[in-house]
């Protein structure tokens, strides 16, 4: 890729940008979740079927995801997955896709931050980490994954949908997974852009209410995360309605 | 000229001498200053790079001397030493910059690309058949959040950082006469010109011939880099010279 190589390895000097630098145990194409990954019974991979919602307000984001994981999309193999994991100081990312590719994607996002932050002294800007994200999705072996990435950072809250090719996209708010028509329709309509944090959690959780009672891949209660400049706080929810009530 | 026992421990890089020290990195700072001084001054609003082009006879072209590298929008870099060790850290500096760019989709910061070319250099301090690089680089810059930054690379792969720092032949005199001069609030204008001044207390008659001087300035209003042009030069000398006669 480069002319420049280590003197002492032979390796390449310039790092590359589509590559982590940590990369999980995985060799791009023969490894676990590589581009071999089709040839694997479909019918034994955890899928997260899912819905996963982000939404963005002036005091921070909020992130609502389902807690069901299915094979094949017929069997419900697990009903209390946490589908929001923290990857940032002031970030979540949700699992959708292949559980083994998002659990593996999330661990490598969260080293990069962590070692992004060291060595600048500066937590990486959620901009940088999402078009990160969009780099190892499309250059990286995780295949099958099309997570959001919700934070906070000086600029404000953002909201990106990472699709599986890499396109990164931002927007005020944004579903990704299985049941996404049915909470796009919940969502539609209801969002506005001065809306509060509380309002904008009970948003969140009634779309995702709406898909687990008729997405098959969707269900089981409720993950919500909210992440305002101060941190992330992530809880879960054997029914939506318990979420609903907490406020 | 050479102790005698020193000889079996200066012959690689990557062997120290019994009482600690790696000669060929010594002997790569000495090739730095047989070449002219380059000068870096940082300044509150901006960086300012200068040098001296050796101009060996009347019909070289003075502008195929570049001892001034532009790196990116925001950084630039001075050398002294060996030019074709420079053009090497050089270009390896200009894809540092572009692959921050790809990986993260923003500008690198001044510090981190200092420290991905001084851990580069430093391969080549403990890598065998191969030789360190007899250059020294002033890299001076503003970061993407307008602070400006001035580092210096050398043989041994140290990144340091200077409010103001000379590189190359006569190092001790220049740093001494910046050390004296240096004024933490001074303007871009006054860097440029204390940069000049600085350069001209190497030359034989202390004075500079602007068609031979390089200026380079990364200002932070504009995060730019900007190379002034001979005239520019020469009025900034003129200045000198009148201050100096109205003291």
């Amino acid at each position: 890729m480069s002319r420049f190589t280590d003197p002492l390895t032979g390796a390449d000097a310039v790092g590359d940008p589509t590559a982590p630098e940590l990369t999980d145990g995985f060799d791009g194409a023969s490894g676990a979740g590589g581009a071999n990954a089709g040839d694997r019974d479909e019918g034994s991979v955890n899928k997260t079927g899912t819905t996963t919602v982000g939404i963005a307000t002036d005091d921070g984001v909020v992130v609502a995801t389902d807690r069901r994981a299915s094979l094949g999309g017929r069997f419900v193999s697990n009903k209390s997955v946490q589908k929001v994991e923290q990857i940032h100081p002031t970030g979540v990312l949700t699992l959708v896709g292949s559980v083994g590719g998002a659990q593996s994607f999330i661990r490598t996002l969260r080293s990069e931050a962590d070692l992004y932050e060291v060595r600048k002294g500066e937590s990486i800007s959620i901009g940088a980490l999402a078009t990160l994200a969009g780099n190892f999705a499309r250059g990286g072996p995780w295949f099958a994954i099309n997570p959001i990435l919700a934070g906070v950072d000086e600029e404000g809250s953002h909201v990106y949908s990472i699709d599986p090719a890499g396109g990164v996209m931002a927007d005020d708010y944004t579903v990704t997974g299985s049941g996404m028509q049915l909470a796009y329709g919940t969502i539609e309509g209801e969002y506005d852009e001065a809306m509060s944090m509380a309002d904008a959690r009970d948003l969140a959780v009634r779309a995702v209410e709406a898909a687990s009672e008729r997405d098959t891949g969707s269900g089981n209660g409720v993950y919500v995360a909210e992440v305002t400049g101060d941190g992330v706080d992530i809880e879960g929810f054997d029914d939506t309605d318990a979420a609903l009530a907490e406020r | 000229m050479q102790d005698q026992n020193q000889q079996a421990y200066d012959r690689g890089t990557s062997i120290f001498s019994p009482d600690g020290r790696l000669y060929q990195v010594e002997y790569a700072r000495e090739a730095i200053k047989r070449g002219t001084a380059s000068v870096g001054v940082r300044t509150a609003d901006g960086v300012v790079l200068a040098a001296d082009r050796q101009v060996r006879s009347p019909l070289v072209e003075e502008q195929s001397i570049e001892k001034l590298h532009r790196i990116d929008d925001h950084i630039a870099v001075a050398s002294a030493g060996h030019v074709a060790d420079a053009r090497q850290l050089v270009d390896f500096a200009r894809e540092q910059a572009q692959v921050n760019k790809l990986r993260y989709d923003e500008p690198i910061g001044v510090e981190s690309l200092a420290k991905e070319v001084t851990d580069y250099i430093q391969r080549y301090t403990q890598s065998g058949g191969v030789r360190p690089f007899g250059v020294a680089l002033a890299i001076g810059g503003v970061d993407p959040d307008g602070t400006p930054k001035l580092f210096e690379t050398d043989p041994s792969g140290t990144p340091y950082e200077w409010k103001a720092t000379a590189i190359g032949g006569n190092r001790e005199a220049l740093q001494g006469f910046l050390e004296e001069e240096y004024r933490p609030d001074m303007d871009l204008d006054s860097g440029v010109s204390l940069a000049l001044e600085t350069i001209a207390q190497g030359e034989d008659d202390e004075a500079v011939d602007p068609q031979a001087a390089e200026v380079t300035v990364i200002d932070t209003e504009t995060h730019g880099v900007r190379s002034l042009d001979p005239e520019e030069i020469a009025s900034h000398l003129d200045e000198l010279d009148g201050g100096e006669t109205d003291e």
